[in-house]
C-alpha cells in the first residue's frame, strides 16, 4: 500500500505501447537479478576478488615461482626472508613462500571438495526427508540431531586417531560432518515450499513426486544451499587447520596452512615471525573472504538462514 | 505448551539413544586397537587375548553395549586405560570446571553480541555496521588456537600482564581464587563465539524491525530507545534463545582447543588426551557425556523458548 | 480555523533505484468531526500521506521543503522529533492494516494499550489499566477487564483490529487515521469495524481521515472524497457529488471497473488499460495520461492543476461529466459497449496488441463453443476421446462431501483427538458450462472444498463424481486422465508460479507431465495460451516476477487452460489484485468461458466478484452449504438470515444505497471449527434463533426452482413440501 512496496506493478514486460516497455526487469528472482544484486553488494565484491586472488596465487603462482616442496634441506633451515627465499625458509628448509602455494592448493581444495560432496548430499538428504514427511521425515531429522549433538571435532578426533588419513580422507571425513547442515536447511526450506501454490499446482496436474522435488524444491532451495556451500567452504578450511594444530592433519610431505602455521607458532616467541604470519593472514583472509561471499549471497538470495 | 515440551522431550530421548549408538560403534570399529594402544604396538596376539577378556572386549558388540548401557546408568564408565582411575570420577572432576569456562563465555559472547547486534541492524549499512561486520567475520574467521596463542604473546610473553596457563585447582572455588589464570581462555572462547552470536542477534533484529508492530509503537509516540527496549528487543532475542542450544556444538569445540591451548584441565582435554592415547573408557564417557549435554542444552533453549513466547505458553494442548 | 491543515505536501523516498516521488503536493482540510477519505490503488501514495502526517517516514523518506502540516494551528513539519513523538498516539493516532501483524506477539493487550496513555499522561499503572478497560469497552470488545491479560494470538482477527482501535483511541485523539483499517477482514466483520469507527468518532467528536481503495466503503463512510492518483490529488468532493458528478477520468474508470452487487452484472466490466506509473520517474505532464482514453498532447506534456469550486476540485484537462451510465440491459453481448467518450471502452493492457483474441471473444457467452469450437488446430496433440456428458448427468458432483483434519499436536494420551471440522456433507453440482460461485467467510471450509474438487486433498467421506465417474475410485492412468478436466486458479499470483521457471516452461509444465505432444508442439501451444489471455509470445522467456499481478493472474489461467480443462476451479482469483486489475482478469474469465465452453466453480469471499461471474451461488457457513440457488435469487431474494446478513454487510459504491441500506450484518465472528454449534451452525450469531435451532438441524427446503435454503425459520415461505424432497433440491446436504 505504500510507496516502499517493491511496487510489482511497475515491473510489467516489455509489451509493446506499454508504459513500462522501456524499463529493464528489476533484480528479482531470475538468473540475472541475484547476480546483479551480489555484484552491488560490498561485501560480494571484496569476497569474490580475495578469493580469486587466492586462487591465483596458489594456482598460478607455481608456475612462476618454482621450489622445491619435497625434499627436506636441513641445511637451509628457517632461514630469515631475503635472498632466494622472499619468505624465508621453515623448519625442514622449505621455501615458504612456495609452502603457501602448495598448502593453499590443499586447503582449496578440500574446502570445495567438501562443499560440493556435503550440498548434494545434504540437499538430496534433506528435500526428501521434507518431501516424505511423517515419520519417516522424522526418524531422518533424528539421524542428522544426533550426528549435530556429538561435537564435529570430537567424531573427528575419534576417526582421525584411528585412521590417520590422507586429503581424500580427511575430505571425507569432513564431508560426513558437514552435510548436516545443508540437511537441515534443504528440509525447511521444503516444510514451506511445500504449501507453496505452485508446488500444489504441480501436484494437481498429476506431477510425481521426483518431477515435483527436482524441478519445483530443489531449484527453489538453491539460495538456502549455494549459502550453506559457501560457509562450508570458510569452515572446512577452518576446521583443517584445528585438525593440524592437533597433529592430526595432512601427514607430510603434503602441506597446508595450519600445519605451517601450528609449526611456525612453536618459534613464535623468537622472533620468526615468517614462519607465523603468513600462513596465518592467508588463511584468515581466505576464510574471511569465504564468508563474506556467503554472506552477500545470503542478502542477494533473499534466504533465511539459520548458520549452525 | 504441554504437547510441545512432550513432542521435544520425546525427540531429545531419541537422539540421546542415538548418541549411545553412535559413539559406540565409531569406539569399537576397530576391536585389537585398544589394546594395542594400552599394551604397545607390538603387544603379542596372546596378551592382546588376556587384554580383550579382561576388559570384556571379546564379547559380542550388541552384548557389549548393553553392560555399557546398563553401566552408564548406574555412572559406571569404566576406568581409564591410561589415567588408571574410574572415568566417572574423572568426569565428575573436570565437568564443574566446563561449567565454569563455558558459562562465563557464553554469558559474556551474550552480553557483548546483543547490543552488538542490536546496534548494527539499527544503523543498519553505516559505515559502523560495515566495521563491525569486518570485526565480527575477521573473529570468526581465525583458528581458535592461533588467536588464543596470540593473546598469549600479547597479554603473557609481551606485555606479562596475564599468566599463560589456565589455573591447575582442582576445585571451581580454587580456580576463582585465582580468577587471572582464567581471562585469557575466556576471552578466547568468548571472542570466538562471539561472532556467530552479533550476526544472529543483527538479523533477527533486522527482520523484527520491520514488523508492523514496531510501526504501531512509533506510532503511539514511543522514542526510538523505547521501541526498542520495548517492542524490538525480546522479539528479536526470542529466535537467538534456540540458536543458543544449536551453538553448544561449536562451544565443545572451541573448548578442546582452548583447553589444549591453556593447558586448563576440562573436559576437552581429558578427551583430546583420550582420543591421542586411543583410552577408549574415557573416549566413549566424555562423548557421550558431551553428547548428552548438548541435547539437554538444546532442549532447555526449546523449553526456554515455549516460556518466552505467549503463543506457545498458552497454546492449549 | 481547520483542525488540520495540509498544505502542499511532497514526500520523497531516496531508495537503492532512485527517488520514490511518494507524495506530490498534496492539500486538505480537515474539522472536527468529520470523515475524509484518501482513496486509491496500491502504490498511489495513500498511506505515505497518512503516515508524513505522522512524521513516520521509512528509512530514506522525508518531507520536501515547503509542505505544511498544521495542526490547530501548530505546524508540525519541521518540529523537533520529542515534540512530535508528544503528537503522535495522543492528538494523532493511527489504525494500521492487518490486525494479525500489528500488535506485540509478545506482550499483553492490556499493556499495550496502557503503553500510550501512560506516555502522554501523567498517571499510575493501575490508572492506565482502568484506561485500557475503559478503551477496550468503548470498542465493544465483551469482557474488556478478562481481555487485558490475553495476549494477542489468544483473539480473532476481528477482535485484535478493534484492541488495536482501542490502543489509537486510549488517549481520545483529536485525529484519527484509520490506513485500510478493514482490508484484511471479513466482510461481515468489515462491516461491524466500520460501524464502530462511526460511534466513537461521533461519540468523542473526532476528525478521521479513512484511508482505503474500496469504492463502497467510501460510498458509506466518508464525508469528503480525495482521489490519489500516482502520488497526486486527482479529484476531492463531497461524497454524494463525488459519486454523482465525478469530473476526473480516473474517477470515473475506477468506480465503473468495480462488480456490484446491486446490479445485474454486465458483458464485460470496464476497464483502466495499462498500470500506474513507476515513482521513480514519473511521466511529465497528467500522470494518467497514459491510461486515459480522452488524453491529448496537451495532458502529456502540461500538468494540469487541481481547480474547480464548491469544494469540488479536479485535476484533468478533458473532466468528464459523471459516471458511466449503467444502464446497460442484462447479460449483454461482450462488445456491444462501443467505445466513445462518456461510456468506457472494454479494453485491457494489452488487447491493443492482439487484434486476433477479438475474434475468439466475439461469442456470446452462454453459448457451449467447446465442441469443434475455437480450440486451435495446431494442437492435434491435445485431442483427447471426448465421453458425450449423458443427459441428466451433471458435468461435476459434489455428494455429501466430508472433511475433517486434526488439529496439530493434539494427539496427547488421554485426550480427545480434535479436529477441524471444514467441511461437513456438502452437496452441489455444476451444469456444462455454467459458473457455480461459493461465497462465506474466512474459515467457512470453502477453500477446502476447492481443494477436495480438485483432488489436492482426500474427502473423509462422500464423493466428487465427473461425468458420473467417481474420481475418488480411480487410480493411476485413469486419474491422471481425469485430472486433466479439473484445474485450479490460485488466489495470490505471487506464489502460485514457480519464481524459477520462465513462463514458457510454466506452461508447458502440464502438458509433460500428460506426456501431450512434442516438445515443438508444446513450445506452440504454450504461445498460443499467451496470446489466448492476452499477453505477448515474448514473455514466454521472462520470469514470473517480471510480470504484474494481473499479469500473473493471466498466466495462471493460461496454465489451467493448457490441457483443455473442462471445469475450472478458481480460488478467490482476484482478491489479491488492484480494482482495475480485478476488473481485466474478471472479463477475461468470462471471455475464455464463453470460448470454451468452461464450467467455473468460483470460491470468494467478495459476493459481488461471485455474483459478477456466477450463475448459480452456494453460500457455506462452517463447513456446511445453507443456502443454494441461482445468483439472482440468492442476491434478491435470499431466504437464509445468514445470506441476508451478508449481503447486508457487503458495502456498496452508491452513497444513496448505503443510507438506505436495510437489514444488518450478522454480529460478532464465526465460532471455533473445532467445536461447531450443535443443530443450526449459524444460530450462535443469528438474530432469528430460537431454542429448536439449538437442537435440530435444519434440513434443506425448497423456495423456488433450484433455490433451497437450510433454515428453520427462513425469510421467505418456502414452496410446500413435496413427498419426493430430494427431487427438488438435489444439491443441499440431506445430512
Amino acid at each position: 500500500m505504500t510507496a516502499t512496496d517493491p511496487a510489482p506493478l511497475a515491473e510489467g514486460p516489455p509489451a509493446a505501447g506499454s508504459p513500462t516497455g522501456a524499463r529493464t526487469p528489476a533484480a528479482g528472482r531470475g538468473l540475472g537479478g541475484p547476480a546483479v544484486a551480489l555484484l552491488r553488494n560490498r561485501r560480494a565484491r571484496a569476497g569474490l576478488v580475495l578469493i580469486a586472488l587466492v586462487a591465483l596465487f596458489c594456482f598460478a603462482g607455481p608456475l612462476f615461482y618454482r621450489t622445491d616442496q619435497v625434499t627436506v634441506h636441513l641445511d637451509l633451515a628457517e632461514l630469515p626472508p631475503g635472498g632466494g627465499h622472499p619468505l624465508g625458509t621453515d623448519a625442514n628448509g622449505y621455501d615458504v613462500l612456495g609452502r603457501l602455494m602448495a598448502g593453499g592448493r590443499s586447503s582449496l581444495e578440500l574446502g570445495f571438495a567438501v562443499a560440493v560432496a556435503t550440498t548434494v548430499v545434504g540437499t538430496l538428504y534433506g528435500a526428501f526427508s521434507g518431501y516424505v514427511g511423517g515419520v519417516t521425515d522424522s526418524l531422518m531429522m533424528r539421524v542428522v540431531d544426533t550426528f549435530l549433538a556429538v561435537p564435529g571435532l570430537v567424531l573427528l578426533l575419534i576417526m582421525v586417531s584411528m585412521f590417520s588419513p590422507s586429503l581424500g580422507g580427511i575430505i571425507l571425513l569432513l564431508s560426513l560432518l558437514s552435510w548436516l547442515s545443508p540437511a537441515r536447511l534443504v528440509r525447511g526450506e521444503v516444510l514451506t515450499l511445500r504449501t507453496r501454490e505452485f508446488v500444489q499446482a504441480a501436484r494437481m496436474m498429476g506431477g510425481t513426486g521426483p518431477r515435483v522435488v527436482l524441478r519445483h524444491l530443489v531449484p527453489n532451495a538453491a539460495g538456502v544451499v549455494i549459502v550453506s556451500a559457501t560457509f562450508t567452504v570458510a569452515d572446512s578450511i577452518l576446521m583443517l587447520s584445528t585438525l593440524s594444530f592437533l597433529g592430526l592433519g595432512l601427514p607430510p610431505p603434503n602441506a597446508d596452512w595450519g600445519t605451517m602455521l601450528t609449526g611456525g607458532l612453536d618459534f613464535l616467541y623468537d622472533g620468526y615471525w615468517w614462519l607465523v604470519y603468513p600462513p596465518a593472514a592467508l588463511l584468515v583472509l581466505t576464510v574471511v573472504a569465504f564468508n563474506l561471499l556467503g554472506d552477500a549471497l545470503h542478502d542477494a538470495l533473499d534466504v533465511r538462514l539459520k548458520r549452525t | 505448551m504441554t504437547a510441545y515440551l512432550l513432542r521435544r522431550t520425546g525427540q531429545a530421548v531419541v537422539v540421546v539413544i542415538g548418541v549411545m549408538v553412535l559413539t559406540f560403534a565409531l569406539i569399537h570399529f576397530e576391536p585389537g586397537s585398544a589394546a594395542r594402544a594400552t599394551l604397545g604396538t607390538r603387544a603379542t596376539a596372546e596378551r592382546i587375548a588376556v587384554f580383550n577378556a579382561a576388559n570384556g572386549l571379546n564379547r559380542p558388540l550388541p552384548a557389549q553395549f548393553v553392560t555399557f548401557v546398563k553401566q552408564a546408568l548406574q555412572g559406571d564408565f569404566g576406568t581409564s586405560y591410561s589415567l588408571h582411575q574410574p572415568v566417572s570420577a574423572l568426569i565428575a572432576q573436570r565437568l564443574p570446571r566446563d561449567a565454569l569456562l563455558l558459562g562465563l563465555s557464553i554469558l559474556l559472547a551474550l552480553a557483548v553480541a546483543v547490543p552488538m547486534g542490536v546496534y548494527q541492524a539499527v544503523r543498519r549499512d553505516s559505515a559502523a555496521d560495515h566495521v563491525l561486520t569486518v570485526v565480527a567475520f575477521t573473529l570468526y574467521s581465525m583458528p581458535d588456537f592461533f588467536f588464543g596463542l596470540l593473546l598469549v604473546a600479547l597479554f603473557s610473553v609481551q606485555l606479562h600482564i596475564l599468566p599463560s596457563q589456565a589455573p591447575q585447582a582442582v576445585s571451581v572455588g580454587g580456580i576463582l581464587a585465582d580468577p587471572r589464570g582464567l581471562v585469557l581462555p575466556v576471552v578466547t572462547l568468548t571472542l570466538v563465539s562471539l561472532a556467530g552470536f552479533s550476526r544472529y542477534v543483527r538479523s533477527s533484529a533486522i527482520s523484527t524491525l520491520a514488523q508492523d508492530y514496531v510501526l504501531v509503537a512509533r506510532a503511539k509516540g514511543l522514542a526510538e530507545s523505547q521501541v526498542l527496549r520495548r517492542h524490538v528487543l525480546r522479539n528479536s532475542l526470542l529466535p537467538v534463545v534456540t540458536i543458543l542450544g544449536l551453538t553448544a556444538p561449536a562451544i565443545v569445540t572451541g573448548a578442546v582447543i582452548a583447553e589444549s591451548v591453556f593447558n586448563y584441565p576440562g573436559m576437552g582435554l581429558l578427551f583430546y588426551q583420550a582420543a591421542t592415547s586411543k583410552d577408549y573408557p574415557v573416549l566413549l564417557a566424555s562423548t557421550l557425556v558431551v553428547g548428552v549435554a548438548t541435547v539437554v542444552g538444546s532442549l532447555l533453549a526449546d523449553v526456554a523458548y515455549g516460556i518466552l513466547d505467549p503463543r506457545i505458553r498458552y497454546d492449549r494442548d | 480555523m481547520p483542525l488540520l491543515d495540509v498544505r502542499h505536501l511532497t514526500t520523497r523516498i531516496t531508495t537503492g533505484r532512485g527517488t520514490v516521488r511518494a507524495v506530490e503536493d498534496v492539500s486538505f482540510t480537515l474539522e472536527a468531526g468529520e470523515t475524509l477519505g484518501l482513496v486509491g490503488e496500491s502504490g498511489c501514495g495513500k498511506s505515505m500521506t497518512g503516515l508524513s502526517l505522522m512524521g513516520l517516514l521509512p528509512p530514506g523518506g522525508g518531507i520536501a521543503p515547503g509542505s505544511s502540516v498544521r495542526l490547530d494551528g501548530r505546524e508540525l513539519v519541521g518540529l523537533p522529533a520529542r515534540e512530535l513523538r508528544r503528537v503522535r498516539g495522543n492528538d494523532i493516532a493511527m489504525v494500521f492494516q492487518d490486525p494479525m501483524t500489528s500488535l506485540d506477539p509478545t506482550k499483553t493487550i492490556g499493556r499495550q494499550i496502557a503503553e500510550p496513555v501512560l506516555l502522554h499522561q501523567r498517571c499510575s499503572r493501575a490508572a492506565a489499566r482502568e484506561r485500557a478497560v475503559e478503551a477496550l469497552g468503548l470498542v465493544g470488545l465483551p469482557q474488556p477487564r478478562r481481555r487485558l491479560d490475553d495476549y494477542p494470538h489468544q483473539l480473532s482477527g476481528g477482535q485484535r483490529q478493534r484492541a488495536l482501535i482501542a490502543m489509537a483511541l486510549a488517549n481520545e485523539p483529536r485525529v484519527l487515521i484509520a490506513d485500510e483499517p478493514t482490508t484484511a477482514l471479513d466482510v461481515t466483520v468489515q462491516a461491524q469495524i466500520l460501524a464502530l469507527l462511526a460511534s466513537v468518532r461521533a461519540r468523542l467528536g473526532m476528525a478521521m481521515i479513512l484511508i482505503t481503495h474500496d469504492m463502497g466503503v467510501t460510498a458509506g463512510n466518508i464525508d469528503r472524497v480525495y482521489v490519489m492518483y500516482a502520488g497526486r490529488i486527482a479529484e476531492s468532493a463531497g461524497t454524494d457529488r463525488f459519486f454523482h458528478d465525478m469530473r476526473h477520468p480516473y474517477s470515473q474508470r475506477l468506480l465503473a471497473s468495480v462488480p456490484r452487487l446491486d446490479q445485474d452484472p454486465l458483458g464485460e466490466l470496464p476497464t483502466i488499460p495499462g498500470l500506474p506509473p513507476d515513482l521513480l520517474d514519473p511521466p511529465a505532464g497528467c500522470r494518467f495520461a497514459e491510461r486515459c482514453p480522452y488524453a491529448t498532447q496537451r495532458c502529456r506534456t502540461e500538468e494540469p492543476v487541481l481547480r474547480g469550486e464548491h469544494g469540488h476540485k479536479f485535476a484533468c484537462w478533458h473532466p468528464v461529466r459523471g459516471p458511466v451510465p449503467v444502464a446497460a440491459p442484462r447479460r449483454a453481448p461482450a462488445d456491444a459497449t462501443a467505445p466513445g467518450p462518456g461510456t468506457a471502452t472494454t479494453g485491457d493492457e494489452m488487447s491493443a496488441t492482439l487484434p486476433a483474441k477479438r475474434a475468439v471473444s466475439a461469442r456470446g457467452p452462454g453459448q457451449p463453443a467447446r465442441a469443434g469450437g475455437p480450440l486451435p488446430a495446431t494442437t492435434t496433440a491435445v485431442e483427447r476421446d471426448e465421453p458425450a456428458p449423458a443427459a441428466g448427468v451433471p458435468l461435476l458432483e459434489a455428494r455429501d462431501l466430508v472433511r475433517e483434519y486434526p488439529v496439530r499436536g493434539a494427539r496427547l494420551p488421554g485426550r480427545a483427538r480434535r479436529v477441524v471440522h471444514a467441511v461437513s456433507g456438502v452437496s452441489f453440482s455444476l451444469a456444462q458450462g455454467e459458473t457455480f460461485g461459493l461465497v462465506g467467510e474466512s474459515g467457512c471450509g470453502k477453500s477446502t472444498l476447492g481443494r477436495l474438487l480438485v483432488g489436492l486433498d482426500r474427502p473423509d467421506a462422500g464423493t466428487v463424481a465427473l461425468d458420473g465417474t467417481d474420481l475418488g475410485s480411480l487410480r493411476g492412468r485413469a486419474l491422471r486422465r481425469r485430472r486433466r478436466d479439473l484445474h485450479m486458479v490460485f488466489q495470490d499470483p505471487f506464489s502460485s508460479l514457480d519464481p524459477r521457471m520462465r513462463v514458457g516452461a510454466i506452461l508447458r509444465e502440464p502438458l509433460q507431465i500428460h506426456s501431450v505432444g512434442t516438445a515443438g508442439e508444446q513450445r506452440a501451444r504454450a504461445a498460443e495460451l499467451m496470446a489466448e489471455v492476452g499477453l505477448p509470445e515474448r514473455g514466454l522467456d521472462l520470469f514470473p516476477h517480471e510480470f504484474s499481478g494481473g499479469q500473473r493472474q493471466r498466466i495462471g489461467l493460461a496454465r489451467a487452460l493448457a490441457l483443455t480443462p473442462r471445469v475450472i476451479v478458481a480460488d478467490e482469483p482476484v482478491s489479491a489484485l488492484d480494482v482495475s486489475v480485478r476488473a481485466q482478469v474478471l472479463n477475461l474469465m468470462k471471455r475464455l468461458q464463453a470460448a470454451h465452453g468452461l464450467s467455473y466453480v468460483v470460491i470468494s469471499h467478495d459476493l459481488a466478484v461471485v455474483r459478477h461471474l456466477a450463475d448459480r451461488i452456494g453460500v457455506m457457513y462452517l463447513g456446511r452449504l445453507v443456502e443454494t440457488g441461482s445468483a439472482e435469487d440468492v442476491c434478491e431474494r435470499p431466504a437464509h438470515p445468514y445470506t441476508a446478513g451478508l449481503l447486508a454487510a457487503v458495502p456498496v459504491p452508491d452513497p444513496a444505497a448505503e443510507r438506505a441500506k436495510r437489514g444488518h450484518a450478522p454480529s460478532g465472528e464465526p465460532p471455533d471449527p473445532v467445536a461447531p454449534p450443535s443443530g443450526c451452525r449459524f444460530r450462535t450469531r443469528c438474530p432469528l434463533a430460537q431454542a429448536r435451532c439449538a437442537d435440530e438441524e435444519p434440513a434443506p427446503r425448497a423456495f423456488g426452482p433450484g433455490h433451497a435454503a437450510a433454515c428453520h425459520f427462513p425469510l421467505r415461505a418456502p414452496l410446500p413440501e413435496q413427498p419426493d424432497a430430494a427431487g427438488v433440491v438435489p444439491q443441499v446436504p440431506t445430512k
